[in-house]
């Protein structure tokens, strides 16, 4: 057995499916089904970003692995372990930022360390720390309407790391921000992952973010959703922006990846 | 480029002559009413026995002070109206909850039940009322109790359903059990609702007590008015319909204080569609300067700073 094949899984989705139940007053009982059968392995500290046309049941699959759906069939293993529930083990970050309007920067941040009863003086260590390495400095009394898109994200983003999850479940985090702020958010996530190594699965709709960022790109197709195929962008990191973005090997993966969901939007 | 931009730079205090200016302006209002007030009453364009002058009801005022009744009366009036206040918040609040959050069903049975009682006037009950709770400090502060009791209510149910949903999500991801979801997540959140019907509440509980104080007589701003009409003390009744207007907007004022220490943010009084939607400011300068300009953000806040003496 060689070590790759030997190397646990960090997350295992075997056969996953969601169905929805709907009701119409006319039309009686219809089941709709988000996800036919996600089977997918995620290594410890990988990135893998999660492609797909919309409806293909990505943000359903982040719920899923969050703890927050129960899938219908199949199951989510992390550690071997199977998921039943949500737990301090996975840090979501969402596309509306969600900070409670009525905390600063440190109080948001430290929403999840009060939740597992971090002592005090710990608490505002472990934020400080947080903050510095979002680059928030001088912002920790900011209430979240007194802060740019950008900066919540990063809030956000803080707040997920500071009770030091596993695994950070990302659903199209800075799909909200400008094109700008995007690409500084990018390049400092692949700066914090580097210091954290945490197991990260991004959910993009931008094919570009996702090979820019992750170690694989898994692509989804649509009704039902499932993984159509999972693309290896074995661009070296540390990854410079700047010269990779419009280097080749960048350009052909990109061209890959968009190629594969072509062919997922066909109608079948 | 990894450091954000700073939000330091734009000036820190609006200069006081414009923000002294603007408080004049809002005053004047009050004042021309004052002064048209006094006027009336001495060039005699009404009766000055049915409408004293402004200075006669003042002077009322410091006869009633300087004889130690008004303290009395000021107290016991401003003492039931906080007891039917917290009375309607301890029943109203923890009701909006349970129905709200735990039995959605017995709330959509209840909702129209409770809003055709929330229109019984207890007046019109005040026998029953006088029967059940007697004639004496009890009756009173469960008629004003009553009348709170609703817009709390009601916005309390408002409050709680409409939670931004992305926040729910996120307490739900991070394990937060029934219990903290709701003292950390929902309560807090619904602040700025619940405090819109605490606001009605606190202005109609005046509206009931005067009326209910009339009806005792055992003291309150109420029974000054209306024990000074029985003699015909006319400035007496002035006197006391000012006070009540005063302590009124003292209480408003009080629980505007209240809510923006509970919920210090930008226009509190506007229930959902969270800030997070607004569209993302680029990248370089700070989205709204104008968070700078005034260090309490509240919109409200601003008329009180204003409107302080």
């Amino acid at each position: 057995m060689d070590a790759v094949t030997a190397a646990p899984s960090k997350i295992s989705l075997r056969g996953v499916t969601h169905s929805y139940t709907l009701r119409r007053p006319h039309e009686g009982k219809h089941t709709f089904q988000a996800l036919g059968g996600v089977d997918l392995d995620v290594k410890p500290g990988e990135f893998l970003a999660v492609v797909g046309p919309s409806g293909c049941g990505k943000s359903t699959l982040l719920d899923i692995l969050a703890g927050l759906s129960i899938p219908t069939s199949g199951e989510v293993l992390i550690d071997g372990k199977k998921v039943t529930g949500p737990a301090l083990d996975r840090g979501i970050v969402l596309q509306g930022y969600a900070l409670f309007p009525w905390r600063t920067t440190r109080e948001n941040i430290e929403f999840g360390l009060e939740v597992k009863h971090v002592p005090k003086h710990l608490r505002r260590e472990i934020s400080d720390r947080f903050i510095r390495m979002v680059g928030l400095e001088g912002f920790e009394k900011r209430l979240p309407h007194e802060l740019s898109g950008g900066m919540k994200q990063r809030v956000a983003l803080a707040r997920a790391l500071a009770f030091d999850p596993e695994i950070l479940l990302m659903d199209e985090p800075f799909a909200a921000v400008d094109a700008q702020t995007r690409e500084t958010l990018q390049d400092e996530l692949l700066r914090i992952w580097e210091e954290t190594r945490k197991t990260v699965i991004f959910v993009t709709h931008s094919i570009e973010e996702a090979v820019f960022l992750a170690d694989r790109v898994a692509i989804l197709a649509a009704n039902p959703g499932r993984v159509r195929e999972v693309v290896d962008i074995d661009l070296k990191r540390p990854r410079d922006a700047a010269h990779l973005r419009t280097s080749e090997a960048f350009a052909a993966l990109r061209h890959r990846v968009w190629t594969s969901l072509q062919q997922g939007n066909r109608p079948e | 480029m990894s450091r954000a931009p700073s939000l330091e730079a734009p000036a820190q205090r609006a200069t006081t002559a414009p923000r002294l200016r603007a408080a004049a302006l809002r005053c004047s209002g009050i004042l021309g009413f004052a002064v048209l007030w006094e006027l009336a009453s001495r060039l005699r364009w009404i009766d000055p026995t049915f409408a004293p002058a402004l200075s006669t009801v003042v002077v009322t005022i410091g006869r009633l002070i300087a004889s130690g009744a008004l303290l009395t009366h000021i107290c016991i009036s401003a003492g039931r109206a906080l007891a039917g206040l917290a009375l309607g918040l301890l029943i109203a609040v923890p009701a909006g909850l349970v129905l709200a959050r735990w039995t959605p069903r017995a709330r959509l049975v209840l909702d129209p039940f409770l809003r055709v009682l929330s229109q019984v006037n207890p007046f019109s009950l005040m026998p029953v009322f006088l029967l059940f709770f007697g004639s004496g400090e009890l009756v009173k502060i469960t008629t004003v109790g009553w009348v709170a009791i609703w817009p709390i209510l009601f916005y309390t149910l408002t409050a709680i359903t409409t939670v931004d949903p992305i926040l729910l999500k996120t307490g739900r991801s991070m394990a937060l059990s029934e219990r903290e979801l709701v003292l950390r997540v929902i309560l807090p959140a619904s602040v700025p609702t619940l405090f819109v019907g605490l606001r009605i509440a606190a202005g109609l509980v005046f509206f009931m007590l005067i009326a209910a104080e009339m009806l005792g007589t055992n003291g309150g701003l109420g029974w000054l008015v209306h024990n000074s009409a029985m003699n015909y003390q006319i400035p007496g009744i002035y006197a006391g319909s000012l006070l009540v207007t005063l302590l009124g907007f003292g209480l408003h004022r009080g629980l505007i204080a209240l809510e923006r220490h509970l919920s210090p943010r930008a226009g509190a009084a506007l229930p959902t569609v969270p800030g997070a939607r607004r569209p993302a400011a680029v990248a370089g300068p700070p989205p709204r300067p104008s968070a700078s300009a005034v260090p309490t953000p509240s919109r409200w806040s601003a008329v009180a700073e204003q409107e302080s003496t």
